[in-house]
């Protein structure tokens, strides 16, 4: 299995955003969700997942709840706020454009 | 950011701080969580329980770390920074107690005082007129072209002119104070009560706007000249004392002072006009004559139309006046009309006395800023090595500065907190004025929010302004240089020098500004005190016994402007009686009487005269030099205020009536008019009116000083009392109804009351004594407010004075410890103690006289500010001047003292080898 690439400064706070998006997750449950709707080829190390968590919730774009797992455990559970939802879509907005751009260079290059 | 997510943010900010360990926990939760996903995880895959748990450790790495990433996220940086520059400056200022404790004391006073005076000033701008729309209130007076300083009331003439011919004002009133009146003592018990009232125009209510809270007020018809209706209102306080709040008294008719009057209505309870002590109103009583007369007695209250301002009535009523002046000359010509606001009258005399007190404590502020600011350059030397080891260690400046802020600003907060006790005992000084005649008392000034408000802002901008100068030193510092030298030698220190020097030479100006005020105030103060009053007050009791003016003065007529009354009956028997009834009396030593309060009359008759065989001047204005001061006195006066006899004879039982008349007057008058001569034998003819008879001078007697705030004696006669003709000329007919006794004894003059009373009452049940007070509280009243001026700038100035001493001790001290090399090597290569002490001492001589010279320079323009104040001095009076100028002299020098010593006696190896 290759590593999975490190993912570029900002690009995490929009794939947490976009995983908070559907349901809210705890912080493990976020990492993999990343790692497998990417096809593994995305993680987010913990050295950047939580801090960037907590800055998210600092900003106000997500709110934090404690709840049980299915299995019993208690964990903390992140869930969008409705300025998060907006922000997401901002982000996404921004991402497409850097994408395309990108990707105009890479084609006419 | 929408409202909702600001309250997030906020909420998590607070939480982070005030919820700090449960967030921790629940850090080490979330991340202890995730540990043992992770183990569950390696399990999964076919790990031993021990493998997986290393494993999973592996994976997560430096968890602390972690955690300490996850906190950074908290915002609050700026707070836990500030939290730790707080922390931080709290150990150097305890490091250095007595700075702390020198500028928190200063800055406590400074502080303090500002707020408390600050805030007298802002309730003195903001007090409100408690009349609807009271803004508007304007009263109309008049000055002499001579003399703009003086502001007289209106005459009738003034006041009929104004109200027909002026488009400006909405209404207008008129008041005159009624003379007081008496309650006779009833059947019920009731004792006999004086009460004081006004007449007033029927249109002053509406002018005012007020309703009354039972009955009506006057109509016009009732105002009607020369027949006033005899109807009356109540003031809330009178209703209440006297009737007992009886809703049934409307219509009732009281006897007041010999005449019947019907009760018509009662005033609401906060109602007072024009004085706090009015008590009742009845409608104003023009005579036929007072439509002619030129005496200007009436108050006149106008409301301005809306819209029209002060300046456009200002401007209608000088066009009006100027027209006067030509149609009537010899009424109106010589004088103006000011239109002056309500509120300027009631509040405008506490700008003066606050202004100048602001002044004295802004000044003290200012230096306790400059001594903190100097201190803290000295310091900040001493620290450069810190300052720069943290810079080279990347702190930035702002942060540096921001640290220096905060310990300065800390400083001038703790100051601010003790300041609160400061103000809250200043804020006492403004409550003991004394208003003048018409302006109303202090009372609404206490320590509140804004107060505190303003407390806070002035301790924060306060350090912030000492803190700067500094701070910004910090800027100045060469970052590479200090580090590789010795710290002695680094930095700028001629251009910090030129900074701290700067701000010593401002304490010395601003100390000896504050030392002059204060020299010039107390120097007159002890000028007043000490100065020879010509009577002794201690031991003597006076209080008034007067008949009303209504039973005796009638209004015959006008005479050269002057109204001309006809005395009669004449009240003189019945004050005989009680004068005999009182020196009956076992107490006093000795009893007199005099027509009005010999010292501090609110009213003084003058009266104009001619000498016996000696021609009138021609022009008028000379003429005008024939006037004196006028009182009538009983026999013994001048045995019982213990005024010394220069020449002749007192008055005795011998000058009645029908005697010969004579006339005592005082130096002044002696000197004026006799200078070189003797004056007793001369004669005397007081202004021209039926049955006056010359009166032969039979004594001279020493100045007795007729008001307490003008040091020029003015010329004064005395006459007998019975010796009186029955017609007056002047606008103080009451004066011959009226005595102001003097009872002389060694003990406490406030024993004598009861049996002084009860003397008066067994002759005249129906006129109660009034006004008692000892002669000491009539001569001193008014000095507490010179007394409590002189001691508050005095306290200041002490303080001031302290803290220059201390500031320039700073600098020369500092001065000295920074060329100790220099005057080592100096002494080495032989230079004499003289020699240093010049160096030194030359230094200390260019501060302390550019700070005299600059201190001179302002007290001559400030010291003018305070001449109201002043009695019998100049306010650029050159003996205070020079004298406290060489006394602050002294005392700076005194604090060279021992940084000069240290100079001389510095070992020249010793300093050199120090480096």
């Amino acid at each position: 299995m290759p590593k999975p690439s490190d993912l570029l400064q900002g690009t995490v706070d929009l794939l947490i955003l976009r995983t908070l998006s559907r349901e809210a997750l705890h912080g493990w449950a976020i990492s993999k969700r990343i790692q497998q709707l990417s096809g593994d080829v995305l993680s987010v190390q913990q050295g950047s997942l939580y801090p960037a968590l907590h800055r998210l919730e600092q900003s106000g774009w997500i709110d934090s709840e404690w709840k049980d797992t299915e299995l019993g455990r208690s964990a903390k559970f992140y869930a969008l706020t409705p300025e998060g939802k907006q922000q997401l879509e901002k982000e996404v907005d921004s991402w497409k454009r850097l994408s395309s751009a990108v990707g105009l260079v890479l084609k006419k290059a | 950011m929408t409202p909702s997510r600001l309250f997030r943010v906020w909420r998590h900010r607070v939480r982070s701080v005030s919820d700090r360990d449960r967030l921790d926990a629940q850090l080490g939760q979330e991340i202890l969580f995730h540990f043992e996903q992770l183990v569950h995880e390696k399990i999964a895959e076919g790990l031993a329980l021990k493998d997986a748990q290393r494993e999973a450790r592996l994976a997560l790495g430096n968890i602390p770390l972690l955690e300490d990433q996850c906190r950074d996220q908290r915002r609050i940086g700026w707070l836990h920074d500030l939290w730790q520059d707080v922390k931080y400056g709290v150990r150097t200022l305890r490091q250095n107690p007595g700075f702390a404790l020198i500028a928190v004391c200063s800055l406590a006073l400074g502080i303090g005082a500002n707020s408390a005076i600050l805030g007298a000033l802002r309730t003195t701008l903001l007090a409100k007129i408690p009349f609807p729309d009271g803004d508007r209130l304007v009263l109309l007076r008049t000055y002499p072209e001579w003399n703009p300083a003086l502001s007289n009331a209106a005459s009738i003439p003034d006041y009929v002119a104004w109200k027909l011919q002026s488009r400006s004002f909405e209404s207008m009133g008129a008041s005159i104070a009624d003379h007081s009146r008496d309650f006779g003592a009833e059947e019920d018990g009731r004792p006999a009560e004086r009460i004081e009232g006004h007449g007033v125009a029927p249109s002053l209510f509406a002018t005012l706007g007020v309703q009354p809270l039972l009955g009506r007020t006057f109509t016009e018809e009732e105002a009607e000249i020369d027949h006033p209706a005899p109807v009356m209102v109540l003031s809330h306080s009178l209703w209440q004392r006297r009737f007992g709040g009886d809703p049934g008294v409307l219509g009732k008719q009281v006897r007041l002072s010999g005449s019947n009057l019907t009760i018509v209505g009662v005033m609401p309870p906060d109602f007072h006009y024009p004085l706090e002590e009015t008590e009742y109103w009845i409608p104003l009583g023009i005579n036929r004559f007072q439509l002619q007369g030129s005496a200007r007695y009436f108050e006149v209250l106008a409301r301005l139309k809306p819209g029209v301002s002060v300046e456009q009535a200002q401007a209608e009523m000088d066009g009006i006046g100027a027209q006067l002046a030509r149609d009537f000359p010899d009424r109106h010509k010589g004088w103006r009309i000011r239109v002056q606001t309500l509120r300027d009258v009631w509040y405008g005399w506490r700008k003066t006395p606050l202004a100048t007190l602001e002044g004295a404590v802004a000044l003290v502020l200012l230096i306790a800023c400059a001594n903190i600011a100097g201190l803290l350059l000295a310091r900040g030397t001493a620290r450069r090595p810190e300052i720069v080891m943290r810079m080279a260690l990347g702190a930035g400046r702002g942060r540096v500065v921001r640290q220096m802020l905060t310990e300065s600003v800390l400083l001038s907060l703790i100051g601010g907190a003790l300041g609160t006790f400061v103000a809250w005992g200043a804020l006492r000084a403004p409550l003991q004025m004394h208003p003048p005649l018409a302006g109303q008392r202090i009372t609404d000034v206490v320590v509140d929010l804004p107060l505190l408000a303003l407390l806070g802002l002035l301790s924060v901008v306060t350090g912030l302004i000492f803190g700067l100068g500094p701070a910004i030193a910090c800027f100045q510092l060469d970052l590479a240089g200090p580090l590789k030298e010795s710290t002695r030698s680094a930095g700028s220190p001629y251009r910090r020098n030129r900074l701290q020097s700067a701000l010593v030479a401002l304490q010395i100006a601003s100390a000896l500004v504050l030392l002059i005020g204060s020299g010039l105030l107390i120097n007159s103060f002890v000028r007043l005190a000490g100065f020879d009053l010509n009577f002794d007050p201690t031991g003597l009791l006076t209080f008034e016994y007067r008949i009303p003016q209504q039973r005796y003065v009638h209004n015959v007529g006008v005479f050269q402007g002057a109204p001309y009354s006809a005395i009669d009956p004449s009240p003189t028997p019945a004050i005989q009686r009680v004068y005999e009834h009182l020196r009956a009396m076992r107490g006093p030593e000795s009893v007199a009487g005099i027509s009005l309060p010999p010292v501090n009359s609110l009213v003084l008759n003058s009266l104009g005269f001619s000498i016996e065989e000696r021609p009138m001047p021609q022009s008028a204005e000379d003429r005008n030099a024939y006037r004196a001061v006028y009182f009538l006195i009983t026999p013994n006066f001048f045995t019982t205020m213990k005024t010394r006899l220069l020449r002749g004879r007192d008055l005795n039982d011998f000058d009645t009536a029908a005697g010969s008349w004579v006339a005592i007057i005082n130096e002044t008058m002696a000197r004026l008019f006799w200078p070189g001569e003797d004056p007793i034998g001369k004669r005397l003819m007081l202004e021209v009116v039926a049955g006056e008879r010359p009166r032969e001078i039979v004594g001279v007697v020493a100045d007795i000083p007729t008001r307490r705030d003008r040091a020029e004696p003015q010329p004064v006669i005395y006459t007998s009392y019975l010796q009186q003709s029955p017609a007056y000329r002047g606008p103080i007919a009451n004066m011959f109804g009226q005595m102001t006794f003097l009872l002389r004894t060694s003990g406490d003059p406030m024993s004598l009351v009861p049996e002084a009373r009860s003397a008066v009452a067994e002759v005249d049940p129906d006129h109660a004594i009034t006004r008692i007070q000892t002669m000491e509280q009539y001569w001193g009243g008014g000095m507490r407010d010179k007394r409590i001026l002189a001691a508050v700038l005095g306290v200041f100035a002490f303080e001031a004075t302290l803290l220059a001493a201390i500031g320039i001790y700073g600098v020369m001290a500092y001065s000295v410890a920074q060329r100790t090399r220099e005057i080592g090597i100096r002494m080495a290569l032989g230079a004499s103690s003289h020699k240093i002490l010049a160096l030194i001492g030359g230094r200390a001589a260019i501060l302390i006289s550019l700070g005299v010279l600059l201190g001179l320079a302002g007290s001559l323009m400030l010291s003018r500010l305070i001449a109201s104040q002043l009695w019998g001095i100049q306010p650029t009076d050159p003996a205070t001047f020079t004298g406290v100028s060489l006394l602050l002299i002294a005392v700076a020098l005194l604090a060279c003292f021992v940084p000069a010593r240290r100079a001389i006696r510095v070992d020249p190896t010793e300093a050199l080898r120090s480096e």
